[in-house]
């Protein structure tokens, strides 16, 4: 495999008194899609605003492209999407674009023809109104959060970092976004993006990192991290006629280990030893309308919530992953 | 390089395309030509002598004072109808009088603007009175006072003998003042002149100090807030978005400050035409003589005086996150600025004094008292250097200090820092 896009290599950094991070260690493999998991507070922000050389660890190394800093020549090949807002609200679109475009060495007609190519992209132009003149405070918040999103991609990063980047997004904006980032991937750029929606992670990402408490919990390809994970996994859905003897077979320790109840569809762990056609043949017997039946991995707010746990979230912490 | 000058270009044209920049930039010289123009038209319009002929003199002095007096106020002409009315009493009813004339003055309706007392001390030659409603109206005043001073003395003289016109020759003293200053260069025109000249242009500087070094102190505040500074600084140094800052904004107060000097320029100098127009004759207007090498000596000091404040009032602003700071935050470096401009008035009055010299030295009150001294009286060369030097000094520490409290109040939220706190991030910052 060629040279990982970004290595971290056991950093810490504290807070007075507070650890954020602890002994990170990962590696960020090129032309992947990478999400960095973990509840609110976790170390996920501080952990990119180290990447991105905004604070300096306490301690352990970031590697970029096999350089130390992105203030050298790696820095115009990241581009960056803060948590949220990071735009000059009075400003005219275009002219903020231009700015964080010449902030990363894009300059002139180059630069003018880019935004122009984004805007349309992304419908900010084109439509009954033209935004890319309009004040960014006069934009909606998925609008804005487009605009901050060609202000990350404007100079064609190999590296992108997006912090939360779907949070408050309605599903058409969310949807444009996520399009966007499997453009990036099939164009061969790294993409690392942080995000406690476990939903998003799972659609987007080749590989995984959760941290809880700034510690990894785990990490690899979510391929690995699946498997990794062990137990048998039945997703099932049953009709509206869920009887008392289901209730009763869905308590039985010694065929359900646990489950995870969304009310259409149940996620259900089986017991060691336990037999899933032995299950199916109870539900059956017990009269219940089985609709789906399928062996599946766990998913990963399943091994989320598993290694992360209620624990995860220390109390009082910032919003600040 | 190039991220520096993105970072100028950004805080120069976003500052000159708002609104407030373009109307205080176009509507500033047209205020400056109407101070220039309107004293002017106005002072060809009025009489010269204020019109004192509806004050009444209630006359206690048993002699024919009162009516010298109205003769004097009405010019020395004794043209009846416009004199003033005066009204001989007796000592013993001179309160009743009074008390008469004070209730006609406050009904508005009546002409009457105020009353003058003569009595036994005026005769003496130790006090008049006067009351109305021009009395804080200081050439009113001074015209009166003179007049009753000629009048007394015409008296006086009469008794002694002389005869009226012979008196009137003899007393004819209309003695004016006509200051000049002298420098290395010769004679110049007005005193007076020349030190509202220079209080004009340590205010100027003062208000443009305030009003721009606030700008940056919110401007620093809202990228702080509104987390662009983080996307920035992904890009540059917090040193280039300081010093980008800086730059962009004193380009742009700059740019204001020459359009108004060049204006006033212009309607100084084209001040005949327009003044042709509203039908008065041009006049000259004393005002010092500012040369090139002069005016480029403002400048400098202004560019540094920016240079030191800015810095300060950006350091300021990383260090807070709600409205509700700002006036804590940027208090320190306001009472800077306001601690030079209280010292006006004093330096205005003895700009040669030590206290005088020592604040223009200072680095935080050079760039507001120095070109303030240096208007009104010829500084050695010497002494403008050493003080520039000082200033250029000053300058550094501020943007060394400024630079540290920016990097670490950039990046810190939640509670404002104390100062205590600020002073750790100047010392560790490497």
């Amino acid at each position: 495999m060629a040279e990982p896009a970004l290595v971290i290599d056991q950093v810490r950094k504290s807070f007075s008194g507070h650890v954020a991070v602890r002994n990170l260690s990962l590696q960020v493999p090129r032309g992947s899609v990478y999400g960095l998991l973990g509840p609110n507070g976790a170390g996920k922000t501080t952990t990119i605003r180290m990447i991105l050389d905004i604070i300096v660890p306490d301690s352990g190394t970031i590697n970029i492209f096999g350089e130390s800093s992105i203030r050298g020549r790696a820095g115009n090949r990241i581009g960056y999407l803060p948590e949220e807002r990071g735009l000059y609200k009075k400003m005219q679109v275009r002219r903020v674009l231009k700015f964080l475009a010449e902030l990363k060495g894009v300059r002139g007609r180059d630069a003018d023809k880019r935004i122009e190519s984004w805007l349309t992209r992304l419908s900010l132009t084109g439509g009954e109104k033209d935004w890319g003149n309009a004040r960014v405070e006069e934009l909606s918040r998925g609008m804005q959060q487009k605009v901050q999103f060609i202000g990350a991609l404007i100079h064609e990063p190999e590296l992108v970092i997006l912090d939360e980047p779907f949070s408050g997004l309605d599903p058409m904006n969310a949807q444009a976004l996520k399009d966007t980032v499997v453009d990036l991937r099939r164009e061969g750029r790294t993409v690392i993006f942080s995000t406690h929606l476990m939903e998003n992670a799972e659609r987007l990402c080749d590989a995984v990192c959760i941290i809880a408490n700034g510690d990894k919990v785990l990490d690899g390809t979510v391929a690995a991290v699946k498997l990794g994970h062990g137990g048998h996994y039945i997703a099932v859905a049953l009709g509206d006629d869920r009887s008392s003897a289901v209730t009763d077979i869905f308590a039985d320790r010694s065929l359900v280990k646990r489950l995870d109840d969304s009310n259409r569809t149940v996620e259900i762990e089986l017991a060691p030893n336990a037999n899933a056609q032995l299950l199916l043949r109870k539900l059956i017997d017990a009269g219940a309308t089985v609709e789906r039946f399928e062996l599946v991995q766990p998913s990963l707010h399943r091994i989320f919530l598993d290694t992360v746990g209620a624990t995860g979230v220390e109390p009082g912490m910032s919003g600040h992953g | 390089m190039a991220k520096l000058w993105a970072i100028i270009k950004r805080e120069y044209l976003e500052r000159v395309r708002s609104k407030w920049y373009l109307l205080s930039t176009a509507l500033a010289p047209v205020f400056f030509s109407i101070i220039i123009i309107v004293p002017i038209v106005i002072a060809s319009r009025t009489k010269a002598s204020p019109d004192l002929s509806h004050v009444v003199i209630l006359d206690a002095t048993g002699t024919q004072l009162g009516t010298r007096v109205a003769g004097e106020l009405a010019g020395g002409i004794s043209a009846e109808a416009t004199r003033a009315e005066v009204r001989a009493v007796a000592p013993s009813e001179l309160a009743a009088a009074e008390s008469v004339a004070t209730h006609e003055v406050m009904r508005l309706q009546d002409p009457m603007l105020g009353y003058l007392v003569l009595d036994s001390a005026t005769l003496a030659g130790k006090t008049e009175r006067y009351a109305g409603r021009n009395a804080s109206s200081l050439i009113d005043v001074k015209e009166i006072e003179g007049a009753v001073r000629r009048s007394l003395l015409a008296q006086r003289l009469e008794h002694e003998g002389l005869q009226p016109a012979k008196i009137k020759d003899l007393t004819n003293v209309n003695l004016e003042m006509q200051s000049e200053r002298l420098t290395d260069r010769g004679r110049e025109v007005g005193g007076l002149a020349n030190a509202l000249f220079s209080y004009l242009i340590a205010f100027l500087l003062y208000m443009m100090l305030m009003i721009y070094g606030q700008q940056i102190l919110r401007g620093v505040m809202e990228e702080k807030t509104s987390l662009v500074a983080e996307v920035v600084i992904s890009s540059v140094s917090t040193d280039t978005l300081l010093a980008g800052k800086v730059i962009g904004v004193g380009a742009a107060s700059l740019t204001q400050i020459v359009v108004w000097a060049l204006s006033t320029v212009l309607v100084y100098r084209g001040r005949g035409i327009i003044l042709a127009r509203f039908g008065v004759a041009n006049v000259p207007i004393p005002i010092p003589h500012i040369g090139l090498g002069i005016a480029l000596l403002l400048l400098t000091f202004f560019v540094l005086g920016f240079t030191f404040y800015a810095a300060l009032f950006a350091a300021m602003g990383s260090t807070v996150t709600n409205e509700q700071d700002v006036q804590q935050a940027s208090m320190p470096v306001m009472l800077m600025l306001i601690a030079s401009i209280v010292f006006i008035q004093p330096i205005l009055l003895n700009p040669t004094s030590t206290f005088s010299r020592v604040m223009s030295w200072l680095p935080f009150s050079a760039p507001i008292l120095m070109p303030l001294r240096m208007t009104i009286v010829q500084i050695p060369w010497t002494e403008l250097a050493g003080t520039l030097g000082g200033l250029i000094a000053g300058c550094i520490v501020a943007t060394w200090v400024a630079a540290r409290i920016y990097r670490v109040g950039m990046l810190m939220y939640g509670k404002r820092p104390t100062f205590r706190e600020m002073g750790r991030w100047v010392r560790r910052a490497a």
